[in-house]
């Protein structure tokens, strides 16, 4: 009778497999975390971003898999000699998915969203520049700024454009978001799975060629990896290079892969001793073996990292020019002793809650205590990491950061004076200098001059010591074609690829 | 017997007014401010920004008019919105609700039903082969971590059977072979520890009540083994039993956080969970109010079962 009742239920259970693979446009994802909500101008973290990006929203301009800015819901745009008028014209034909056409008081009111007190959106500091913005007719907008600004366009690829109708609501995007993009919002199960159905009017002939996109939140790695192995998930995005080797081989999977964006780092508290004294942050990049790092906690999948990312090809100064990132411990003690600190320097290290991270911790603990220093680390659970690292309650720690197409992204709210991601409280007039002048440049040759002052500076004597950039993997079936993974984590691609 | 209800009423009211308090201090006195983590590490905003945020949330008022405002609402049924999503904490609960409390269901089904005639064999072979290798496995159970066994579960099935092993979680009433497909294997896998705890204390209460005086009455006067054990032994051994079976369904009940993670299944230990990291506070406090009430409720209905059990519990 057991038997019997087995056999039913293996049928059962073919039968559902058959049924889904009836199905199957709708494209099974296998998501790590769940997330907090879909509000395009409030959310930060990536599992909401990677729903949001590109899948149910899009910017006036885009950045492509080379990371280079081209448009979007803008068709095109011209920039006035003095680089304070930007004219941005319209694409005609978009909707959004409540069915109201896309216009230019569309835009002009998603500016004003972004930047309202009241709505309080963390990208707000990314439209800083913009004085005004008018729509001078339905398909054209006219953005006046308070100086040139050369991150502007970049930028502007993140600010999801949205109905002016909820100019002035905070709840309603969070649970139904209504945007332009090739899918549209179906269903939210909290943590169970986001259910996005395709959008039939979408402006781009042809796309989506998907029916649809399913967010599984599936919180453990191994399970994960079995929902792909077995056909139940058609993608693991963003995967790291642990899960990805697991998977590397198995029958019906195949890998895509990037160098990111994101850099991990170990941060320094620039505004107490020791690491006010420039002598001892750069005696621990000299005592930091980057390569070693590489090997041990990222399985060899990623490359040691200067202040920008080789994935920026036009920007990046090669490491070998930093002279610090030539692995030296007995340097890095000659330096400890010009410094004049007692020997050995003991600190504490916060660690952000994430395995790679305190894996490299681990790694860059040991190298620092052979080379004159004493470190103690600090595991901390997310909440309290966040808030020490907002206080500037740290002597150093251990984390990764995000990165854009444009430098100015990485720096200016980084490291000059007074940024508002400058936890180190690092100051200096010579970067600060470089900072405001190269982001008013709009001569590209100019402004690279300028960053590549930055980036040296900054690689041996600033508050970061730059540790890696690692490769980012997406696992996927076979059969998913036209989807790869992007260098900044966005699932962008979805919209091209079919199953 | 109303007594006993009305004082048990009570209980409720007293508890749930304690535990409200004590968890509305005690999230707000874990580290990490609500904001400052919703807004993630290394984002930009100004200290500005924090304070309007936080404003727009209600945090910056005084801890006590927080929670009066709370409490006020909450006594007329308004548990208040998700912090960030906006969506009403209630709806937010029953949705979280039904998959923990089938997976609590199927797995003490599964584990106290098996356990009597486990326990009670267990107990009739003392000593013997069979109670030693029953004792070994309930040993095992009980160390076996569950999301070491409900991993472990999943890569089986993936290779013995993969069509048939489906992850996740669909509603019984929209698929119910999809449903009970994805729920068995997490209710073995949270059955064996109860199971295995459950079969232990049957088997020890059990010799217990064997060796009392009844027992050797009924066997002088000539009644079969079985009717020894079933009827006159198992009845007395019940009580102990009873009190397990409800102290589990209340933890159960809570949310087998370990397993819903491991299966992807959305219940209410993952939504406390994800809560408590994102210090998303009315959904915290209305989640353990719930779960302490169902708590509350679960030990009165094991009360009330220890009298139709035992006939002095009535008097």
């Amino acid at each position: 009778m057991f038997r019997s009742a087995l056999r039913g239920a293996i049928g059962a259970g073919f039968m559902a497999a058959m049924m889904a693979s009836a199905s199957a446009q709708v494209l099974e994802i296998g998501a790590e975390a769940s997330p907090t909500g879909l509000d395009p101008h409030l959310i930060t973290a990536f599992p909401s971003f990677m729903v949001v990006n590109g899948n149910l929203y899009e910017g006036l301009t885009t950045v492509d898999r080379d990371l280079k800015i081209g448009p979007s819901l803008a068709e095109s745009w011209t920039i006035s000699p003095d680089g304070k008028t930007y004219t941005f014209k319209l694409r005609s034909g978009v909707k959004f998915h409540d069915g109201s056409a896309m216009e230019a008081e569309d835009v002009v009111s998603t500016i004003r969203r972004v930047q309202s007190k009241d709505i309080a959106s963390p990208l707000a500091s990314r439209l800083s520049a913009i004085d005004s913005a008018a729509a001078t007719d339905a398909k054209t907008v006219e953005l006046k700024l308070k100086e040139p600004s050369a991150p502007l366009l970049a930028s502007l690829a993140t600010i999801a454009i949205v109905p002016r109708s909820v100019e002035t609501n905070k709840d309603i995007l969070q649970k139904t978001p209504v945007g332009t993009g090739p899918f549209k919002f179906q269903e939210w199960q909290p943590n169970g799975f986001i259910l996005l159905a395709k959008n039939d009017a979408y402006w781009q002939q042809g796309l989506p060629k998907l029916s649809g996109l399913k967010f599984n939140i599936v919180p453990e790695s191994a399970t994960r990896q079995v929902g792909l192995t077995n056909g139940q998930y058609a993608l693991l995005p963003n995967i790291d290079a642990a899960t990805a080797l697991q998977l590397k081989g198995k029958p019906n999977v195949k890998l895509s892969e990037t160098l990111e964006l994101a850099y991990t780092l170990v941060g320094m508290n620039v505004s107490k001793a020791p690491f006010d004294n420039a002598k001892v942050r750069e005696a621990l990049n000299y005592a930091i073996n980057r390569k070693e790092i590489v090997d041990a906690a990222l399985f060899g999948a990623g490359v040691p990292g200067g202040p920008l990312s080789p994935a920026l090809k036009t920007w990046a100064v090669d490491v070998k020019e930093f002279p610090c990132y030539s692995f030296d411990p007995a340097k890095a003690q000659a330096l400890l002793k010009e410094a004049g600190v007692t020997l050995p320097v003991a600190v504490t290290m916060n660690v952000l809650p994430r395995q790679d991270i305190k894996d490299i911790a681990q790694v860059v603990q040991e190298q620092l205590n052979k080379a004159g220093f004493k470190v103690e680390l600090k595991n901390q659970e997310q909440g309290q990491f966040i808030q020490d690292w907002r206080n500037s309650n740290f002597d150093l720690f251990a984390s990764i950061n995000s990165g854009s197409p444009d430098p100015d992204e990485y720096f200016y709210r980084t490291f000059r004076t007074g940024g508002s991601t400058n936890v180190f409280k690092y100051s200096d007039t010579e970067i600060d200098g470089l900072l405001d002048s190269a982001r008013t440049l709009s001569d590209q040759a100019a402004r690279k001059v300028a960053y590549d002052a930055v980036q040296k500076k900054l690689a041996c004597s600033g508050p970061v010591a730059h540790l890696t950039y690692g490769t980012l993997f997406s696992a996927m079936r076979d059969k998913l074609q036209g989807y790869e993974v992007m260098p900044n984590r966005s699932l962008v691609l979805l919209r091209g690829a079919s199953y | 017997m109303n007594r006993v209800l009305a004082a048990r009423l009570i209980d409720l009211v007293v508890v749930l007014f304690g535990v409200s308090i004590i968890v509305f201090l005690m999230i707000r006195l874990i580290p990490g401010d609500a904001v400052a983590i919703m807004l993630g590490a290394n984002t930009e905003i100004t200290p500005e920004r924090m304070a309007e945020l936080k404003s727009r949330v209600g945090l910056d008022r005084p801890v006590i008019e927080q929670y009066l405002l709370w409490a006020g609402a909450a006594l007329r049924g308004d548990f208040g919105t998700s912090l960030w999503t906006g969506r009403p904490v209630a709806t937010e609960i029953m949705t979280h609700l039904w998959p923990t409390l089938e997976l609590t269901m199927l797995s003490l089904v599964l584990g106290a039903v098996l356990a009597v005639p486990v326990g009670c064999l267990m107990a009739q072979t003392r000593g013997g082969g069979a109670d030693v290798a029953m004792r070994i496995g309930a040993i095992a159970g009980l160390t076996i971590p569950s999301f070491w066994l409900g991993i472990v579960l999943i890569l089986l099935l993936a290779t013995v059977a993969p069509s048939f092993a489906s992850l996740g979680y669909v509603p019984f009433l929209e698929d119910p072979i999809g449903n009970l497909q994805r729920m068995m294997l997490p209710a073995f896998a949270l059955a064996l520890p109860i199971l295995a705890n459950l079969s232990r204390l049957v088997r020890s209460a059990m010799l217990d009540a064997l060796g009392q005086d009844y027992i050797r009455t009924a066997r002088a006067k000539g009644l079969n083994e079985r009717r020894v054990v079933y009827k006159h032994a198992l009845r007395n051994a019940l009580i102990p039993f009873l009190t397990s079976v409800g102290i589990m369904t209340g933890y159960l009940l809570g949310g087998a956080i370990v397993v819903e993670q491991v299966f992807a299944i959305p219940g209410l230990g993952r939504l406390i969970l994800g809560a408590i990291a994102e210090r998303n506070y009315p959904v915290i406090q209305a989640t353990i109010l719930v779960v302490t009430a169902v708590f509350v409720l679960v030990n009165f209905l094991v009360d009330f079962l220890y009298m139709i059990v035992d006939p002095r519990v009535r008097a």
